[in-house]
């Protein structure tokens, strides 16, 4: 049998296919990566509803308000009923409620009047377990604050 | 000025080492900030200030109480609406609620619009009961769909506990 020999000694990987996979990978982790939900805080356990529904298109003007509990790894409740917030760490609802409300409303207020703090709407992300009094001083206090729209989270799906 | 012209030279070979270095980069990059987490829903409330409170000018508007009782560890103790207790089977009793709503929102002959649901709860019951009368009386699945026949929901005042 005769054997052919290239005279190159360098051989030359053909990159194409790799970079097209590539790209689509980068694609897809691009549509995949979802950056809204940032302000969620993964301790919450939020109940599960059936009739959730995502919501189509985010809303512009939104406060999340976090609220859960601090669990040890088997999921036991070791804390208060307390409000996670990403800037003032883990506060009593309450406190909470008076305080960065308002704060929250004042600076609705400075950038669009108080047009911009009627349009703004209270997420609530509220543990499974938490106490719906609580909830609902929230909302009050919320509402004494000059805030009118309330969304309440859940799961979207089956239990 | 003189142009140089080399016919042997037509293939022009791109630097392609550069570019695959930053596609890396950025694929490395969405792949760490990917977080699978499942669809968040919500539903929406509208309450201006003043409606909460019982003193609140009557409208025209038409309400459905529900009353969620809760026992001493904040689990679903009964539902009732009016003189009727409707059970604490999870979900059997938020079904017979739905059902309930259905022919209530139904029966009146108007518009949904004019429909309000009022929720009465315990203060310490859990959340998650609250969500599913929520989703009992704003709508059902049927087959892949959802369908809705009432959006306004209202909170009572809070029952805070005696001496709290």
């Amino acid at each position: 049998m005769k054997i052919k020999r290239s005279g190159s000694a360098l051989a030359e990987a053909d990159m194409t296919p790799m970079i097209d996979l590539v790209f689509q990978l980068v694609a897809f982790f691009m549509i995949v990566t979802n950056f809204d939900q940032q302000q969620a805080d993964e301790r919450v356990k939020l109940p599960v509803d059936q009739l959730a529904q995502p919501r189509q298109e985010a809303r512009k003007y939104e406060i999340t308000v976090n609220m859960g509990f601090i669990r040890d790894a088997e999921g036991r409740i070791l804390s208060q009923p307390l409000v996670m917030n990403p800037e003032t760490g883990e506060v009593d609802v309450l406190t909470y409620g008076k305080t960065q409300l308002p704060r929250e409303a004042a600076i609705a207020r400075a950038q669009g009047g108080d047009e911009q703090v009627s349009k703004t709407t209270i997420a609530i992300r509220a543990d499974a377990e938490f106490p719906t009094g609580l909830v609902q001083e929230l909302i009050k206090l919320a509402q004494e604050a000059g805030f009118s729209k309330f969304s309440l989270k859940a799961m979207a799906g089956e239990e | 000025m003189k142009i140089r012209y080399r016919p042997d030279e037509a293939k022009v070979e791109i630097q392609m080492s550069s570019m695959i270095d930053i596609v890396f980069q950025l694929l490395i990059f969405f792949m760490l900030t990917l977080k699978i987490v499942a669809e968040e829903g919500d539903f929406d409330i509208n309450m201006p200030i003043g409606q909460a409170a019982s003193s609140a000018p009557p409208e025209l508007k038409v309400e459905y109480k529900v009353r969620l009782l809760a026992d001493a560890d904040g689990n679903l103790r009964d539902i009732r609406v009016g003189d009727k207790s409707l059970g604490a089977q999870v979900p059997h009793s938020f079904n017979l609620l739905n059902n309930d709503v259905r022919g209530w929102a139904s029966s009146g002959g108007t518009y949904s619009d004019d429909l309000e649901v009022e929720i009465d709860a315990d203060y310490n019951l859990h959340y998650q009961y609250v969500i599913k009368a929520i989703s009992a009386c704003t709508g059902f699945v049927q087959g892949d769909r959802k369908i809705k026949f009432l959006e306004k929901i209202k909170f009572a005042p809070p029952r805070r506990p005696a001496g709290g």
